[in-house]
């Protein structure tokens, strides 16, 4: 038996909702048995089995959220299976426990801290720049690239169980993540250059007195950061010392 | 009106932020817009979005990590700008930019805390989970994954609006005492920024990070000079 296009989407729709009650015990457990009961209400008629099926889904997972969809989508794939009588009740839980490391890694790499930063800096200097037109633009397109690979992921665990694992490998995502890590970066210099103009204003001859302000105090940051410096007194100590700074000698603000 | 409205915003972005979607809608240069939307001040909040970005583009949740709650962190913060630009009459400036920051952004930390307890809360739900599917009710056992937003939400609905209220009084009577303040805030506003760039570039963890950074900014510079001085 497999299951209708319009219950993987019920699936896929519960997906969005994997870390809903996220927990130190079971972690993504009871969100992914959430996901995954449409599936298991269509494939076993016989309440035992539902309920022994559902059982087997609500232990540990964890695993970064949009990869996820590939493990949801390979649960089902081992879950028809399972209901066919051609494999035995374990294997959905071996395919969920070999695969829900791995992806992890590579989800938090490539998503977390590569893919979202980099549309994080592009909005940011988009706002800068154009205003909140560019802001739309730039998450639209995250989106555009996070619900079109996590909807492929789906797809694809669905369709090749344990083949999935070959096809995030051929999508190169390491890689790709240290391009737009560095492309990141160029943005939040760009982003810089843009700021210090901002504050410039627009009187010409204004500008060397907030260059050195806004490019000051990103130096001085970013040296303070790269020795260990934690993020938040950073913070606060660079704005009171700008704002002291600033009362002590008199300075009006004006650059 | 407006504290409800900021409340409904904070709780669905904490809500946005890990338990549905994750679309980047709670995320401070998404959040902050609509922080100032809902107060009736777009530009106002678009003001401090960048800046916060940046400062929060590390902030991720990384396994069993917790981040600080950005999204807190910025509607307490813009938030609190917006409403003390409204108060004194001149829009979000880098004086009320700057105090909001300094009053609103502990809720960031505040968030994490509460991240934890909203954990633990789950915690029973999942137990609860296993005793409903004993108890051989297997629908209600999973529609309990829905109860986990609820937390979340209430906590960021009224911690938030609390935190922009906070800055947005710190604002407004400090720059009524001291009218003088005004300049040296500004400073301390653009310093800031400049930070929170080089937290962005530092959060990107790539390699010559420093260099690409450094050399960007500098050809951002002569490109903007270039553009400001053409005629």
């Amino acid at each position: 038996m497999t299951i209708r296009f319009r219950t993987r989407a019920h699936v896929f729709w519960r997906c969005l909702f994997l870390q809903a009650a996220w927990n130190r015990r079971g972690m993504q457990n009871l969100g992914f048995a959430y996901a995954i009961e449409p599936a298991l209400d269509a494939l076993y008629a016989d309440p035992a089995r539902r309920e022994e099926a559902l059982a087997r889904h609500l232990g540990f997972f964890n695993c970064h959220p949009y990869m996820a969809a590939a493990i949801v989508g390979g649960a089902i794939h081992h879950e028809e299976l399972v209901a066919a009588g051609e494999e035995p009740g374990a294997a959905p839980l071996s395919y969920k426990a070999t695969l829900q490391g791995p992806l992890a890694a590579v989800g938090d790499g490539f998503f977390w801290t590569a893919l979202r930063p980099f549309f994080g800096a592009l909005a940011a200097l988009g706002a800068l720049v154009a205003g909140w037109p560019l802001v739309v633009a730039a998450v639209l397109s995250y989106n555009l690239v996070h619900f079109g690979l996590r909807a492929a992921l789906f797809r694809a665990g669905y369709r090749e169980g344990d083949a999935v694992v070959g096809l995030i490998a051929r999508l190169s995502l390491p890689r790709m993540a240290d391009r737009l890590r560095a492309a990141g970066v160029a943005l939040c210099g760009a982003a810089l250059a843009a700021l210090a103009l901002q504050a410039g204003g627009v009187a010409a001859g204004t500008e060397t007195a907030a260059v050195l302000v806004v490019g000051g105090a990103a130096g001085a940051g970013y040296l303070a950061l790269s020795r260990g410096a934690p993020l938040f007194p950073a913070a606060y100590l660079v704005a009171m010392l700008g704002t002291i700074v600033a009362a002590v000698t008199g300075w009006d603000g004006r650059f | 009106m407006g504290y409800l409205l900021l409340g409904i915003v904070a709780g669905l972005a904490a809500v946005e932020r890990k338990g549905f979607l994750q679309a980047m809608l709670s995320r401070p240069i998404a959040l902050a817009p609509l922080t100032g939307l809902a107060l009736g001040d777009l530009a106002g909040g678009l003001a401090v979005a960048a800046p916060l970005e940046l400062l929060w583009l590390g902030a991720v949740n990384l396994g069993a990590a917790l981040p600080v709650h950005e999204a807190l962190g910025t509607v307490a913060v813009a938030g609190g700008a917006v409403l003390a630009g409204q108060a004194l009459g001149t829009g979000v400036t880098p004086a009320t930019a700057v105090l909001a920051l300094l009053a609103g952004a502990p809720l960031a930390l505040l968030g994490r805390r509460a991240d934890r307890l909203v954990e633990v809360a789950n915690e029973r739900l999942a137990l609860f989970a296993e005793e409903a599917l004993r108890r051989h009710h297997p629908h209600a056992a999973v529609r309990l994954n829905l109860a986990g937003l609820a937390m979340p939400f209430a906590i960021a609905a009224v911690l938030a609006p609390a935190g922009a209220w906070v800055a947005a009084q710190l604002a407004v009577r400090l720059l009524h005492a001291a009218p003088t303040l005004d300049g040296p805030l500004r400073v301390g506003w653009w310093a800031f920024c400049g930070l929170a760039c080089a937290a962005g570039a530092k959060a990107l963890r790539a390699r010559r990070a420093g260099a690409i950074f450094g050399v960007t900014a500098a050809v951002g510079l002569l490109i903007g000079l270039g553009l400001r001085v053409a005629p």
